[in-house]
């Protein structure tokens, strides 16, 4: 027998309703003969639910009364892959199932109606309810079918058997071969982390598995480029795909766009001017593009030479492993990342603690005047700090500087700008003396980084009632010399430390009047951004301090005050730079 | 269906099924045919597809009014069907069988 046609794996049911009448009995079982027949049940299935049913009918018919006898009676035959049930739902007043059902005695005319549905099904069941019941049948189907199996049959299955036997056995030896090589490169990269290395031993056992001769698996950049991550071939160079502009060319790109396997070989040659063409002639392969939900990882490609060909149990160990080494690079990525992120976001704040360890714990007092100093990190720490020397009872000096740079190394030359600024207690009197100096030490480190900074150093001698300032390209300093809230504005030449090696610097020496302000600043107050992108501004700072004398404040509130204007100022945007000034009563 | 009276049989053929819908039609039918002088009813089985109880119930009256008339009642050649169930509710012990 070529083709044996077998019971459907799922329920089937055949519904019927009949009139209350004997006459309609056989029609409705005609139909559940053909309904049988067109399930595959054998003769004695069909023949043993047709008497059952015939008998269950009848009953049904038979002994209804009163109103029972206008309704229709529902007959459901189910036929499934393992048995045929029969569900009767009759308008009878019932009665009880017999625990023991025996053959009437020899010539009694009724009661085998009962015997027959008993002995016919495998299983009975009798629901009595309220003026209708169920009665429920089985019988259980015979797959093997009727008859004996004849030799070259039984040798049929027997081979048949063995063939898929065989496929299983090769499927599952694929399998185990797949989870090993899996197993062991994992174990790899455990060790060496090197993820080029793993890709091409992971591959290289593919390609062992599948008797494949080359592989090329290329990684996906930003969805637009496909460059080669590793290849059997370290010999050809394969350039790096345009993806949309390639598709027609390359087959690799092809598979991208098209999200779906593609074969090549004789057939369906790859296309001249496809890179991986230069391989082997007349390979014969299959490119799988390698998608992580909506992302293109990859494409892996991986042939052999005609006329091999891969099987499909081969097509899915190659999809297993594509899927596999996608999770490890994707991984793989994602850890690096959240490294690097850790990293400097852990700089950032080794640099915010150099930082506030450089500014002045307390700041020196000086004789009649009043001094405050306030210091605010951006998010991206810069090299911004302040700090207050005190020379002798009569004498100090200040010092506001921006290291360009970020991190640990502007917190560094941060850190060496104010060691070098204390090292010569001798030359603080000559600001422009003493920024030349440092300029000549720190040029060879700044510019072998590229880094420079802006300094502005303000010498204070209260006894003379005078003030000495030098600036390294750093803002100007603010005074306000008297009482009527003239405020003039001193930026004394020079560059920034770092840019030439040898510079000059000049000194301005102003003279101080009775209520006189001085303020120090860095261009972070300048440049402070509003949420409209406006900059705070020169204008607006010097119009503060202009009016900041009105009040007679102390050196302390007149910071809390600017402190409170910046802030108002950006109360809805981020701080981009370090925001610094020194601020200096009399 | 198809009655012919043989001297003290009466012959009964062409019965395509003996079920609830025509046993008590069968059953009458025969009986009236029967003269005063047969005591032997032979009903041929060969068409018949199809037999239920009331079927059944229909031949065991058939086969108490020959037994009155010290006669019996043969199955000629009942289909394998109605062999089976013949079979399965005993009816060869009351009834004749025969396969010719």
């Amino acid at each position: 027998m070529a083709v044996e046609l077998l019971p459907a794996s799922r329920n089937v049911s055949l519904r019927v309703r009949l009139q209350c009448d004997l006459s309609a009995v056989r029609p409705m079982t005609a139909l559940v003969r053909i309904f049988l027949q067109e399930q595959h049940a054998t003769p004695d299935e069909i023949q043993a639910a047709e008497l059952a049913i015939v008998e269950g009918s009848n009953n049904a018919i038979k002994y209804v009364n009163g109103e029972g006898r206008g309704k229709d009676i529902d007959v459901e035959v189910v036929a499934g892959p393992d048995q045929i049930e029969v569900r009767i739902r009759d308008n009878t007043p019932g009665f009880e199932w017999p625990a023991q059902i025996a053959l009437p005695e020899g010539e009694s005319e009724n009661g085998r109606g009962l015997f027959l549905i008993n002995s016919l099904m495998d299983r009975v069941n009798y629901f009595r309810g309220r003026g209708q019941n169920f009665l429920v049948m089985a019988k259980k189907r015979n797959h093997t079918g009727a008859g004996s199996i004849s030799h070259s049959e039984t040798q049929r299955r027997l081979n048949d058997s063995e063939s898929i036997i065989r496929d299983m056995a090769e499927e599952l030896s694929f399998c185990y071969e797949s989870l090993s090589a899996i197993f062991r490169c994992s174990a790899e990269l455990g060790k060496s982390n090197n993820l080029e290395e793993f890709a091409r031993r992971l591959l290289s056992d593919l390609a062992q598995i599948t008797s494949a001769e080359w592989f090329v698996f290329r990684t996906s950049q930003n969805e637009t480029q496909l460059e080669t991550f590793v290849s059997s071939e370290q010999t050809i160079l394969l350039p790096a795909l345009n993806i949309s502009e390639t598709a027609n060319k390359s087959v690799e790109c092809e598979a991208a766009v098209a999200r779906e396997d593609v074969w090549f070989d004789h057939l369906n040659p790859l296309k001249s001017g496809d890179p991986l063409g230069k391989i082997l002639p007349d390979s014969v392969g299959l490119v799988h593009p390698i998608y992580m939900g909506e992302t293109l990882v990859g494409t892996l490609t991986i042939a052999k030479s005609a006329p091999g060909s891969f099987t499909a149990v081969q097509a899915n160990v190659v999809h297993t492993f594509s899927d596999f080494l996608a999770i490890q690079i994707v991984n793989a990525r994602f850890t690096e990342e959240q490294v690097r992120n850790r990293l400097v976001s852990r700089e950032l704040e080794i640099a915010k603690t150099i930082q506030r360890s450089l500014l002045p714990k307390t700041i020196p007092r000086l004789s009649g005047y009043g001094l405050a100093g306030f210091c605010e990190s951006a998010h991206q720490v810069g090299g911004d700090f302040y700090d207050v020397i005190k020379i002798n009872d009569d004498s100090l000096l200040l010092i506001i500087a921006d290291v360009m740079g970020k991190g640990i190394p502007a917190a560094m030359f941060a850190a060496i700008l104010r060691s070098l600024l204390r090292a010569v207690p001798e030359w603080m009197n000559q600001p422009a003396a003493l920024l030349a100096r440092i300029n000549r030490l720190l040029f060879e480190e700044l510019s072998g980084v590229d880094m420079f900074i802006t300094a502005q150093l303000v010498y204070v001698d209260s006894r003379n009632r005078r003030i000495t300032a030098a600036s390294a390209g750093h803002c100007p300093v603010l005074l306000s010399l008297d009482g009527d809230g003239n405020i003039k504005s001193i930026s004394p030449e020079g560059l920034p430390l770092g840019i030439l090696p040898d510079t000059s610097f000049s000194n301005h020496t102003e003279t101080l009047s009775r209520n006189s302000r001085v303020l120090l600043y860095t261009d972070g107050l300048t440049e402070a951004r509003n949420s409209a992108g406006e900059f705070f501004g020169q204008d607006r700072l010097i119009k503060w301090f202009k009016h900041s004398g009105n009040a007679r404040k102390s050196a302390e509130e007149l910071k809390d005050d600017l402190a409170a204007e910046l802030l108002a100022f950006q109360s809805t945007s981020t701080l981009n730079d370090d925001q610094t000034f020194l601020i200096m009563t009399e | 269906m198809k009655v012919e009276a043989n001297g003290e049989t009466l012959n009964v053929s062409g019965i395509k099924e003996l079920g609830a819908a025509n046993s008590q039609n069968f059953r009458d039918e025969v009986k009236g045919a029967l003269s005063d002088k047969q005591k032997n009813i032979h009903i041929d089985l060969s068409e018949t597809l199809f037999v239920d109880s009331c079927g059944l119930g229909a031949l065991i009256s058939l086969h108490k009014t020959t037994c009155n008339r010290n006669g019996t009642v043969r199955l000629l050649n009942p289909t394998p069907p109605v062999q089976q169930i013949l079979e399965l509710t005993r009816m060869h012990r009351i009834f004749e069988i025969v396969n010719n």
